[in-house]
C-alpha cells in the first residue's frame, strides 16, 4: 500500500492522484523535473509532459549534457566495459571519485588482469590515473599523475599536445609523467580512457580527452568508457531520445518537442515563474529539488522516508530494488532488466503517472 | 464487422490479381466475398488502387545506433508542427512515434530493422515497441562475435554453430540473421583499416568469406526463412564491384540476400576513377536467382549514415557533413554514425544515384530486388514515394538527369534505359516479394485468410504524391489513415521466429560469459517483464 500525503497529512492514494491531475491539468506550463526513474517511468513522464504541453528535465542534465555536447559539437569514441575488460592494453582513468560513481568499476574493468583478446592478450595492462582521490588508486597497479579537478583541463591539454608531438611548458616532473603516458598511449593496441562528467571535470576537458582519442586513432586504436550520471540518467536520456528525438531539457509548449538546455532547465523555469507547477520525480534516492521557490504547486514522487514537508507527496518504489525495472546498466553499457531484490509493493513511477494520466483524461484532451 | 472495398483497381501479385474488383474483410482478416453477402460497411474505392500493406525489408528505425544519431544531430530534426489529436509525439521528428505515423501514411504496415546487436536487443525492442500502428521485425547481427569466431577457428561441427545461431536469433526475438562486414569490425579493433573478402581476421585465422559462408549454411540448417542478410566488405569504395561479384560467386548456390547493393556498384572508370558498375552487377544478379538484393538508393538530401560497419564508418568520419560523428566499438560489431549530405551537384553522389537506378531497372525480376534507401543511409524512408516515381517514369528520370553534373552521365548507362515499373511490379517488390523473402504467409497479399493490412491509393499525375498520402490504410482491418493522415494509433506487433536448438549450447554459453566477462549471461536477456506489453510479439513459423 502506497503512502500519500498533502502538506504532511495522509490522504488516500486515489485522492492524491486526482489532486496531482488537478494541479498539473490546471497549470499553463508544468515542468516534469528530477525524472530520476527507470525507462518505464521516464516513458510515462515524457508522455505526460507531452500531453500537458509542459517540459521535462532530469536532475543530472548538467552531467548528461556535458558528454552529449562533446558528441554533438565534436565527436565521440566509445566502447563497452566488456570490450575494455577483454581488450584494453592501456587503461587511463581521468578524474576523482570514479570508483564511487561506479562502485563496480574496478571489478568490471579488472585493471590488474591482462587483456584477453588481440596481440596484447596475456600481457599485463598499463594503468594510469590522472587526478584520483587520495588512495582511490591504491589497490590497483596504476601510475598516478596527481592533479586537482581544476588541473585536469591543463593536464589533458598537455597530454594531447604530447600525443601530437608538440612541445609543452610546465615543470619537469609533471612533463616527464605526461610524456610517459603519451608514449604509452601512442604505442597501445587498444587504449581505453574512462571518465565521468559527474566527477566535476570541466566539459571542455572531456572534449580535450575525446579529441586526443580521435588523434590517437589516426595511427592506432583508442576509445572511451563514459560513466553515466546518477538517478537513471543514461537510460532516461535514451528513452527521451527515441520518444522525442532529444535528451532532457525539452519542452512541448508549441505542441511538438523543442530542445533547449537553457530554456527548459527546470530550476530556471521554476525560479523565473515560467513554470507554474512541478512534478518532481526522484525514485532512486529521494533527492530534493534544486530550486529556491517554495510557492510553486509541487507534486513529489520519491521513495519511503524521503517525504518532503510540503506539497503533495506520493511514495514510489525504488527501481530495480522494490520492483523490476529496465535501466541503463553501467557494467554492460546498455539497458537491462534489474529484478527486484527487496519487493515492498510500493508502486512504480510509471504506475503513479499512469494513474494521474487516467485522472487527467477527463480534463485535458489528448 | 464485414467491410468491402468496392470497385478499386486491385493489384495483388501474390494472387495474380491486376483488375477492377472488390476486397472483403472481417475481424482483421481478408475474407472471400460471402455468397449473396451484404457488408456492414461499404467503401467506394473506384478510381483508386488497392494493394496489400507494404513491407519494408531494411530500414534502420530502432536501436542504440539509431538513437545515437538522434542525439548527435538535434539540428537535423527540429519539429515544426503540432500533432493531431490521438497521436502523441507523432510530429516529433525522427521519434519512433513519427516513424510509425509516416510509414502508415505511405501504406506501409510492416517494417524490418536490419541491425540488432545481440547485447543491445532490449533497447531495440523497447524502441520498436514505441513505433505505433505498424508491425515490426528485426535481424540479429552475428559474424564479428568472439564466440562464433572461436567456434569456426576450432573447426567445430556445423551442428554446434547451428545451435548458437538458433539460440541467438530466438533469444533476441528476431526474424533472422544479418552479417555486417564479417570479421571486419573485429579486425578494426586490431587496427586494420581495410578488410576484404579474403583478408584474415587477426588471431582467428578466418576470412570474411569463411564467416559468411558458415552463417549462410547455418541460416538454412536451422530453418530461418530469410536468407543470410549480408552487408559485404568494402562498402562505398571505388572498384568494389569486384567484391560484390566475388561475394556472389562465393554464395555456394545457397540463398543469400545482399544489402544496399548500390553502395557496391562502383567501378574505377574515368578521370575521377569512380563510375557506375550497376549494369555489370545487375547482370550478375540476373544470372543468380538464389541471390536477392535491396538497393540502398541514394536520394539527394541531408541525412545521416548509421551502420554497424564500424571500420567503414570510421573511414567516413573525415567526410562527415557536418563534420562530427560517433564511433562505437561494441561487444561485437558496435556502430558508427556519421552525418552526410547527398548533393545533386556532386559528381560522386550523382554516380551513386544513377548506379542505384540502373540496378532497379536492369534486374529483371521485381521479386529479387527491393526498394530500400537503406534508411537513413542513402536517404530517409520518406523519399520512397519519390523513388517509386523515378522507377515508374523515364521522363522524371530524364528531368533529374538534366540537373546532374554532365561528366557523371558519361559513367552511367542510365540515360539509355527506358524501362518503367508498372504498379504490378511495384507491388511485387514491396508486397508479394517482400513477404516471400521473410516467409510471411499472412501479409503482402490480399487472399482470404491474410491479415487485413490494406493500402488504397488515389492515382494522379503526381506519382510520388499518390504513394506519400494513401487515401485509406487499414491495419488489421482498422482504418488508421484517411486522406493521407493518421487518425489514431493502434499497437503493432513485433514479428519473430523461434528456431529450435539443442539446449547443451546454453550451458556452454553460460560458462563462456562467466569465464570471459565475469558476468551472468542473463543480463543480456530479453524477458517479457522488460517490455511494456506482454502481447508485444507475434511468432512467425520457421521453414520446415
Amino acid at each position: 500500500m502506497s503512502k500519500a500525503t498533502l502538506d504532511g497529512k495522509a490522504i488516500p492514494l486515489q485522492d492524491a492522484c486526482r489532486e496531482a491531475a488537478r494541479i498539473l491539468g490546471g497549470a499553463t506550463f508544468p515542468v516534469i523535473a528530477g525524472l530520476g526513474a527507470d525507462v518505464a517511468g521516464a516513458r510515462a513522464a515524457i508522455l505526460l509532459a507531452e500531453q500537458l504541453r509542459g517540459a521535462f528535465d532530469h536532475l543530472a542534465s548538467r552531467e548528461i549534457l556535458a558528454d552529449l555536447d562533446v558528441m554533438r559539437s565534436f565527436s565521440m569514441f566509445t566502447t563497452t566495459p566488456n570490450e575494455a575488460r577483454v581488450r584494453a592494453d592501456v587503461l587511463l582513468f581521468v578524474g576523482p571519485g570514479l570508483s564511487a560513481l561506479w562502485p563496480g568499476m574496478l571489478e568490471r574493468l579488472a585493471p590488474g588482469q591482462p587483456p584477453r583478446h588481440g596481440a596484447q592478450a596475456g600481457h599485463p595492462r598499463r594503468v594510469f590515473w590522472i587526478g584520483p582521490e587520495a588512495n582511490e588508486a591504491a589497490n590497483i597497479p596504476a601510475t598516478v599523475i596527481p592533479a586537482s579537478c581544476d588541473e585536469l583541463s591543463e593536464l589533458l591539454a598537455m597530454l594531447r599536445a604530447r600525443v601530437g608531438g608538440r612541445p609543452v611548458a610546465g615543470d619537469d616532473a609533471r612533463r616527464t609523467g605526461i610524456d610517459e603516458l603519451a608514449d604509452v598511449l601512442k604505442n597501445a593496441h587498444f587504449g581505453v580512457v574512462v571518465w565521468s562528467a559527474s566527477s566535476g571535470i570541466d566539459p571542455l576537458a572531456i572534449e580535450m580527452l575525446q579529441a586526443m582519442v580521435a588523434d590517437l586513432n589516426v595511427t592506432t586504436r583508442c576509445t572511451g568508457v563514459p560513466i553515466g550520471a546518477r538517478a537513471g540518467a543514461a537510460g532516461v536520456t535514451q528513452t527521451a531520445g527515441w520518444m522525442t528525438g532529444f535528451p532532457p531539457r525539452t519542452g512541448f509548449g508549441r505542441g511538438y518537442p523543442e530542445h533547449d538546455p537553457w530554456r527548459f532547465e527546470a530550476k530556471r523555469l521554476v525560479e523565473s515563474g515560467e513554470a507554474d507547477a512541478a512534478l518532481w520525480i526522484s525514485a532512486y534516492d529521494g533527492e530534493a529539488p534544486p530550486w529556491s521557490n517554495n510557492d510553486l504547486p509541487l507534486i513529489t514522487l520519491s521513495p519511503a522516508g524521503k517525504e518532503p514537508g510540503r506539497g503533495l507527496y506520493i511514495e514510489v518504489g525504488k527501481p530495480g530494488v522494490t520492483h523490476d525495472a529496465v535501466e541503463f546498466a553501467q557494467e554492460i553499457g546498455s539497458l537491462a532488466l534489474r529484478k527486484s531484490h527487496a519487493p515492498t509493493g510500493a508502486p512504480s513511477v510509471a504506475q503513479i503517472i499512469d494513474a494521474i494520466a487516467t485522472e487527467l483524461r477527463g480534463e485535458v484532451s489528448c | 464487422m464485414l467491410t468491402v472495398l468496392r470497385g478499386g483497381h486491385v493489384v495483388d501479385p501474390a494472387n495474380g490479381r491486376d483488375a477492377i474488383g472488390d476486397v472483403w474483410f472481417r475481424d482483421g482478416h481478408i475474407v472471400a466475398p460471402p455468397p449473396g453477402g451484404k457488408a456492414d460497411e461499404e467503401i467506394d474505392v473506384s478510381g483508386h488502387v488497392v494493394m496489400a500493406g507494404a513491407i519494408d525489408i531494411h530500414s534502420h528505425i530502432a536501436g542504440g545506433n539509431v538513437n545515437t544519431a538522434r542525439l548527435l544531430l538535434p539540428e537535423l530534426h527540429r519539429a515544426i508542427r503540432a500533432r493531431l489529436a490521438g497521436t502523441p509525439l507523432s510530429t516529433a521528428k525522427w521519434s519512433t512515434f513519427e516513424t510509425g505515423r509516416l510509414y502508415a501514411q505511405m501504406g506501409f504496415t510492416t517494417v524490418v530493422e536490419p541491425a540488432m546487436a545481440p547485447h543491445a536487443s532490449l533497447q531495440t525492442h523497447l524502441e520498436l515497441n514505441d513505433v505505433p500502428i505498424i508491425d515490426k521485425g528485426a535481424l540479429t547481427v552475428l559474424g564479428n562475435d568472439d564466440f562464433l569466431l572461436r567456434m569456426l577457428r576450432k573447426g567445430e561441427a556445423e551442428s554446434a554453430v547451428n545451435d548458437y545461431v538458433a539460440l541467438t536469433v530466438g533469444n533476441t526475438r528476431s526474424l533472422g540473421l544479418k552479417c555486417i562486414n564479417p570479421g571486419g569490425c573485429e579486425a578494426f579493433k586490431e587496427n586494420l583499416r581495410v578488410f576484404g573478402l579474403d583478408d584474415e581476421v587477426p588471431f582467428y585465422g578466418l576470412t570474411s568469406r569463411q564467416i559468411f559462408q558458415a552463417l549462410q549454411k547455418s541460416t538454412q540448417a536451422v530453418g530461418i526463412h530469410h536468407p543470410l542478410h549480408l552487408h559485404m566488405n568494402n562498402l562505398g569504395i571505388a572498384g568494389n564491384i569486384d567484391t560484390a561479384i566475388d561475394t556472389i560467386d562465393a554464395a555456394q548456390g545457397l540463398p543469400l540476400h545482399l544489402a544496399h547493393v548500390q553502395f557496391y556498384a562502383y567501378g574505377k572508370e574515368g578521370k575521377n576513377a569512380f563510375s557506375s558498375a550497376g549494369a555489370r552487377f545487375a547482370e550478375k544478379i540476373n544470372a543468380n536467382p538464389h541471390v536477392s538484393v535491396d538497393v540502398g538508393q541514394v536520394m539527394f538530401s541531408d541525412t545521416v549514415t548509421i551502420s554497424s560497419d564500424v571500420l567503414k564508418q570510421f573511414n567516413s568520419l573525415p567526410g562527415g557533413m557536418p563534420k562530427k560523428g560517433a564511433i562505437f566499438d561494441g561487444d561485437a560489431n558496435g556502430g558508427g554514425v556519421v552525418p552526410y549530405a547527398y548533393k545533386i551537384s556532386n559528381f560522386y553522389n550523382a554516380i551513386q544515384w544513377a548506379a542505384g537506378l540502373e540496378l532497379f531497372l536492369l534486374i529483371n525480376n521485381p521479386e529479387q530486388v527491393y526498394f530500400t534507401t537503406d534508411h537513413p543511409n542513402g536517404g530517409p524512408f520518406t523519399t520512397y514515394p519519390d523513388l517509386f516515381a523515378l522507377l515508374m517514369s523515364a521522363d522524371l528520370r530524364a528531368r533529374i538527369m538534366a540537373r546532374l553534373p554532365a561528366e557523371a552521365l558519361e559513367h552511367t548507362i542510365l540515360p539509355s534505359i527506358t524501362r518503367e515499373y508498372t504498379l504490378y511490379e511495384i507491388a511485387q517488390m514491396s508486397r508479394s516479394g517482400a513477404a516471400k523473402l521473410f516467409g510471411f504467409t499472412d501479409r503482402g497479399q490480399l487472399a482470404p485468410g491474410a491479415i487485413a493490412d490494406i493500402a488504397v491509393y488515389r492515382p494522379g499525375k503526381d506519382i510520388a504524391g499518390m504513394f506519400r498520402r494513401a487515401a485509406f490504410v487499414f491495419k488489421d482491418g482498422d482504418l488508421v489513415v484517411r486522406d493521407g493522415a493518421v487518425t489514431h494509433y493502434k499497437r503493432g506487433r513485433t514479428l519473430n521466429i523461434r528456431p529450435r536448438y539443442d539446449s547443451n549450447i546454453t550451458t556452454r554459453l553460460d560458462a563462456y560469459y562467466d569465464e570471459l566477462y565475469g558476468l551472468p549471461r542473463s543480463i543480456f536477456d530479453l524477458p517479457d517483464a522488460a517490455l511494456p506489453h506482454n502481447d508485444a510479439f507475434a511468432e512467425v513459423a520457421c521453414r520446415k
